[in-house]
């Protein structure tokens, strides 16, 4: 059964077409949330309050986007509402190499490179990290951002730019061949 | 010569997302910047790093709470909900903005004239004579003539029109009707301006005129039918709204002239002067006096309709025969006829709530899609 189907069983209130749902995209917006908020727990409430949300606003979709794009906006938006609702904590600090998991039981991120990409990622401001998650983890088309963000194109562009920028200033020295040794 | 560096169009470069002409542009300026080559590699490498990063797996038990979760909400999303989840305030606002369009739509319909129930209605009490002490009395305080006004100023800007109705009815006792006719009146808060009686070859009739306030002039007409038997009823309205315009604007006018002829008289010493103005003055009141009579007539003609009605009592049929045929069939088609005119005003009165509703209702749909569109656009 296709994605289409699914939506109108659940709009129907079968919830096992929902489960089914929820299993396919699961992991994909469970990734989304980690990403944006930065940490497990947190992303659990998002991609949870996500598909809670997704489930009571289906009579609102009418297919007219897919049914990922509308669930990826539902999504980031639940992130970004966790991410501000812990804005009275500090945010993470710039110099990611300095900083521990605060997580120890954060066995995804166990080689150094990933745990330093995610970190990074982290300390985006908020709206690159997510311009970039979309992009460059979610493998989501410039276009596809746009609908989801509701922002023009060049929007989505220059967010992605300059988060690219910032990525580049923090992981300097993970690229050695794009270190000062070449431009000599 | 070198154009300028595209550090920022590169990162849409590495992605594909340029358009052809951007595409272009950015490869002819690589041809020629080491920078700019350096640059895309570096950002190649990066985007290389970046998407390493594994996705992450949901954990263990988050679909399964997903799904108690969502059981919990009930069995149906709310699909075939039409009405919005609102925090209480909310409903209670909209509730009583429903109930505020119900009722205000409600006194509309029942309204029977539009605007012109508002009008102040008259009584039979208050004669002519007396309303124009009252604007004699007004008139010298008055500066430009402004409460000089010609009755029922104030309501110009609605239609005036005389309404009135010539209504024939047989009756079986031309006393009874007499009488009816009398309370159908009063009830109108009108009055019986004039009425006759005779007998014309043993056959006794009267003619009665009624004066009613415009807005229960429907109402009054078809209460005759309460009466006896309608043979004939005619209705004629006349429009007098220009007329009175026309005279209210001509009475300013004259009063303006007036006022002229004073300040005149208050200069001036001559003798000859004066009594010239004098004369002046005499002519310019006759003839404001005409204009504003006429007005109050008008005025009078169209707060209070006018109904003759002519009574005849019925001629007893003493055909002789058992049965009177043409009599029944006559009742018939009339018991016909008058059903068949109160389903049409059943209908229309349906049509003309559906009309009257559907502004309402577009507003109401218009503000329905805003509110969805508006929590869409929160989610
Ligand atoms: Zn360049």
């Amino acid at each position: 059964m296709n994605d289409a189907e699914l939506v109108a069983r659940s709009q129907q209130g079968d919830t096992d077409a929902y489960d089914q749902l929820v299993g396919t995209y699961q992991h994909r917006i469970f990734s989304l949330a980690y990403r944006i908020t930065g940490n497990r727990e947190d992303a659990w409430d998002a991609a949870q309050e996500a598909f809670l949300k997704a489930y009571r606003n289906l009579y609102g979709f009418h297919g007219r986007a897919a049914f990922s794009t509308w669930l990826h906006r539902i999504a980031v938006n639940a992130a970004l509402d966790v991410v501000r609702r812990r804005a009275a904590q500090p945010p993470v600090p710039l110099d990611v190499t300095l900083r521990s998991l605060d997580d120890p039981a954060d066995e995804v991120m166990r080689s150094d490179l990933q745990q330093r990409v995610h970190r990074a990622i982290a300390a985006l401001p908020v709206e690159q990290r997510v311009a970039i998650v979309l992009r460059d983890l979610q493998g989501l088309r410039y276009e596809e951002i746009a609908g989801v963000l509701r922002i023009p194109i060049g929007t989505v562009r220059s967010r992605i730019s300059r988060g690219r920028e910032m990525l580049r200033v923090m992981l300097a020295d993970l690229a050695p061949a794009s270190g000062e040794g070449r431009t000599a | 010569m070198r154009s300028m560096h595209v550090t920022d169009a590169l990162s849409a470069y590495v992605d594909g997302a340029l358009n052809e002409g951007e595409r272009a542009h950015v490869e002819r300026h690589l041809e020629t910047c080491e920078d700019c080559r350096h640059h895309l590699s570096v950002l190649r490498d990066l985007v290389t790093t970046v998407r390493s990063v594994a996705p992450v797996a949901a954990p263990e038990g988050f679909r399964a709470q997903v799904r108690a979760r969502v059981e919990q909400i009930g069995a149906r999303p709310a699909a075939t909900r039409w009405w919005p989840r609102l925090p209480m305030p909310w409903r209670v606002l909209s509730a009583a903005a429903a109930v505020l369009v119900i009722g205000i739509f409600a006194v509309n319909l029942l309204r029977p004239e539009g605007p012109v129930a508002m009008r102040e209605f008259r009584g039979p009490g208050e004669s002519p004579a007396v309303t124009g002490d009252r604007m004699r009395s007004a008139a010298p305080s008055a500066p430009e003539g402004a409460q000089r006004a010609i009755p029922g100023q104030n309501t110009l800007a609605l239609r005036r029109v005389i309404r009135t109705a010539q209504v024939d009815v047989e009756v079986d006792k031309v006393e009874d009707a007499a009488e009816r006719l009398l309370r159908i009146a009063e009830e109108a808060g009108g009055f019986i301006a004039d009425s006759s009686y005779a007998e014309t070859n043993g056959v006794p009739h009267a003619s009665f005129v009624l004066r009613v306030p415009v807005p229960r002039f429907a109402g009054v007409v078809a209460s005759l039918d309460g009466v006896g038997r309608v043979a004939r009823r005619s209705i004629h309205g006349q429009d007098v709204t220009e007329e009175f315009v026309d005279l209210e604007a001509r009475v300013r006018n004259l009063e303006r002239h007036e006022q002229r002829l004073l300040t005149f008289m208050d200069r001036t010493t001559k003798v000859s002067e004066l009594l010239a103005i004098e004369q002046e003055l005499t002519r310019v009141r006759g003839e404001v006096e005409s204009l504003t009579g006429r007005a109050r007539y008008l005025s009078n003609q169209s707060d209070l309709a006018t109904l003759s009605v002519a009574v005849r009592q019925k001629t007893k049929k003493t055909s002789g025969a058992l049965w009177d045929f043409g009599a029944t069939l006559q009742r018939m088609q009339a018991a016909f006829v008058a059903t068949v005119r109160q389903l049409l005003a059943g209908v229309e009165t349906i049509a003309v709530a559906a009309s009257a509703l559907i502004p309402v209702l577009a507003f109401a749909a218009v503000g329905w899609v805003l509110f969805r569109r508006w929590r869409m656009a929160r989610i």
